[in-house]
């Protein structure tokens, strides 16, 4: 007899996300990802001056702000055909490379180590052999026993004190919770840790954003950082020292920490390679532009298909037509007016919700295609498609990657282990490690840019009368997003906002195709239906954020995930 | 770093949601404050909070909160109300982040000593750049609460010679494309 499992919602952080599941023989058989909140924000663009429309963009989601704000100045710039000067991308770039490392620390650590590290069984660990294996996979200066026997000391007090606070909520005591407690008090030792690293990489976002998490630094033809290596007031050399200094520091956290985590957890979680692959095909776009118009990238793009890393299809510039005639949304079980599957400049986004019926309408999200098909975006899609291209640095972090959880699981492991739920965590800590190194890249352009006299900043948009059409695109932390704007007589006439978490999370499409997260649980062991943390596992490797996915309507602000076994 | 953080958040695209980014604007445009204090736009950053709560020793939050009484009604918690699941003292939607950082941090040992949520209850939570009148009309007494609150933590809290503005959530926006 089949269980049937609704986990609603399902996301640590602000968003609603509900998820069903079909439960036969302790084994995952169907499932089905729901947006519970309506979406068309982007309507409240119509009209606007296209020049600020990244203002409002940026207030879409309040944890991926940036990007949507960089997105769409780089949409308002294509339609103009606008380029942009060097410092303008450099800076940008180095807003972006900060974000993302903010963002895959806080998620590896704060929202989803929890799904694997049992918590209270770090009291039983012993902090002298927990500092010895450390000793053994890492340099990282914070591992010593002082440190360890100081964060048992602190978790005893707080269990025997009745509360266990922030780890309320965990799954202690899970069958499939299967860490060593060394391994578990080494976790949590590190968990408090990267609230440091976490504030470090932010100020990089603060000090060239001038605010964060808003940013204010932008515009529609490059920065506002006025460039002056002599003046306080501007971008100077102290102020490009300190951020140097704040990328060092957590490019040592990550090589030290965050790559030894996720390698000794992984290898300890060996079976989870095997579950959670779901949909093998795969978009990720260029970015980290090189040039002021964006037809060089130091991370590759392109697209997989069937998981065959020996063929892909690159995207290649900010202006690649391979992109932007292939995306198309569909609402055929989406709670829109009508059944359509159209291009995002021909969208419009009339809410119409119906009850609750996995067979025929049952999200608020609409399901993004390319050409057609279902495709996985993300971390994982990015460092597949740096793989199979031979990006060198992706493929080095990959290989380093494999080889060191190998050795500690005792296997050999391929790349093919990547497409799994693991596979997505080891693909984010890969990508944070390569961009942590590309920002330093991108730091030294900007200097020498700079130093060699070059403090130009800003190319005035002009907008001609009539009717223009852009896209923009950025590889953000949850993958794929982008733009799309239609400007008439220099006002926005249509916007619409393709987000990440839209295409893994939304539902089937006309012809019934499961969506990424629909299609990854299936084959997921349930060893508890009242506890479903399997399922946690797997829709949390994608980093589920549908703030702006979806928004706000619902004020209900209940964090706890409800489980309803049926 | 400052002693103190005036934290507001809720997103200015939402309708009364976007209480707290107006109160502390029109805070920021109508009072003079000492080194001490740091007003920001926080929009609504979930677990992002972390950053800007560790180790700071007063934390002030506006925000829209969930009670059963009329839109634009005034409530506020101290960090106990916030901790304490009462029915009264559900901070939302940005509850998760508050919550949980608090959590986080008081394991850490890195916890704020005091938590002041200064709260409105919203009206119409929609896409829409306005408060609806009774949250707007709110705003004056949140702002004074942010004054009161800031003295008796021992700030020094000043009213601007030239105090101005009316449109608060489109100054925001002005502001941040004029910068």
């Amino acid at each position: 007899m089949s269980t049937h499992i609704t986990v609603d919602p399902i996301t640590r952080i602000e968003g609603h996300l509900r998820i069903d599941v079909e439960v036969d023989g302790g084994v995952v058989k169907k499932a089905w990802s729901s947006g519970q909140m309506f979406r068309g924000i982007e309507r409240i663009l119509q009209g606007r001056d296209p020049r600020e429309a990244w203002v409002f963009t940026q207030r879409f989601c309040g944890v991926c702000t940036t990007v949507h704000a960089i997105t769409s100045v780089r949409a308002v710039e294509n339609a103009l055909h606008l380029e942009i000067p060097k410092n303008a991308q450099y800076i940008r770039n180095l807003i972006i490379a900060a974000h993302a490392m903010h963002d895959h620390i806080v998620h590896f650590y704060q929202l989803s180590a929890l799904d694997w590290v049992d918590v209270v069984s770090a009291l039983k660990a012993d902090p002298a052999k927990t500092a010895a294996l450390a000793a053994s996979i890492s340099d990282w200066p914070g591992n010593s026993q002082k440190q360890f026997e100081a964060v048992k000391d602190r978790l005893a007090r707080f269990v025997a004190g009745g509360q266990l606070g922030i780890f309320t909520n965990g799954y202690w005591g899970h069958p499939a919770m299967k860490l060593a407690p060394e391994v578990n008090l080494l976790a949590v030792s590190h968990y408090l840790q990267a609230l440091d690293y976490q504030r470090k990489v932010n100020q990089v976002v603060a000090i060239l954003g001038g605010k964060t998490p808003n940013i204010q630094n932008l515009a529609v033809g490059g920065v506002a950082n006025a460039i002056n290596l002599d003046n306080e007031a501007t971008l100077n050399m102290a102020k490009l020292y300190q951020v140097k200094d704040l990328l060092d520091s957590v490019k040592q956290f990550i090589e030290q920490v965050y790559f030894v985590d996720v390698c000794a957890i992984g290898a300890m979680y060996a079976d989870w390679l095997k579950y959670g692959g779901g949909v093998t095909n795969y978009l990720s776009v260029p970015d980290l532009p090189l040039d002021g118009k964006g037809a060089t990238f130091d991370f590759p793009g392109g697209t997989i298909f069937g998981g065959d890393l020996a063929k892909v299809t690159p995207i290649a510039s900010f202006t690649d037509p391979y992109f932007q005639k292939n995306v198309s949304e569909s609402i055929a079980h989406s709670w829109y007016e009508g059944d359509w599957q159209r291009h995002p400049y021909e969208e419009d986004t009339v809410p119409q919700y119906t009850k609750y019926d996995a067979e025929k309408k049952y999200s608020w999200i609409k399901s993004p295609r390319f050409d057609g098909h279902v495709m996985q975006v993300g971390p994982l899609a990015q460092v597949l498609v740096g793989f199979a291209t031979g990006h060198e640095p992706t493929k080095r972090w990959a290989v380093k990657t494999l080889e060191t959880a190998g050795k500690v699981a005792g296997v050999s492991l391929t790349p093919a282990v990547l497409h799994s739920t693991l596979g997505r965590h080891a693909a984010r800590m890969i990508r944070t490690a390569v961009i942590s190194e590309l920002a330093d890249q991108h730091w030294n352009l900007l200097a020498e840019n700079i130093g060699k006299g070059d403090t130009t900043i800003f190319n005035e948009p002009v907008f001609p009368k009539g009717e223009q059409q852009g896209f923009g695109f950025h590889e953000a932390p949850r993958g794929t997003l982008s733009h799309w704007v239609v400007i008439e007589d220099g006002k926005i006439k249509n916007y619409q906002a393709v987000v990440p978490s839209t295409w893994n999370a939304g539902p089937r499409d006309s012809k019934d195709q499961p969506g990424p997260y629909e299609a990854s649980l299936v084959g997921n062991p349930i060893a508890d239906p009242e506890r479903p943390l399997e399922v946690l596992r797997t829709v949390h490797s994608f980093d589920p954020c549908i703030a702006c996915a979806i928004h706000t309507l619902d004020v209900e602000g209940n964090e706890i995930a409800k489980v309803r076994a049926l | 770093m400052p002693r103190t953080y005036v934290l507001g958040l809720g997103n200015t695209l939402m309708g009364d949601d976007g209480f707290g980014p107006a109160v502390v604007h029109e805070f920021e445009d109508t009072y003079e404050f000492d080194e001490g204090v740091e007003v920001v736009d926080l929009g609504t950053p979930g677990l992002d909070l972390t950053p800007w709560f560790a180790d700071t020793p007063h934390i002030i939050i506006v925000d829209t909160v969930k009670a059963a009484l009329p839109p634009g009604s005034m409530r506020l918690y101290e960090k106990d109300d916030v901790m304490k699941h009462a029915p009264l003292a559900r901070v939302s939607p940005h509850d998760p982040g508050v919550k949980e950082t608090l959590a986080t941090l008081d394991f850490a040992d890195r916890a704020p000593e005091t938590v002041t949520v200064i709260g409105a209850v919203p009206g119409l939570v929609r896409m829409s750049l306005e408060l609806t009148q009774p949250v707007q009309m709110a705003v004056p007494a949140a702002v004074n609460a942010i004054r009161t609150t800031l003295e008796r933590f021992g700030h020094k809290v000043h009213l601007k010679a030239d105090k101005a503005s009316e449109e608060v959530v489109m100054s925001d926006f002005a502001q941040a494309l004029s910068a």
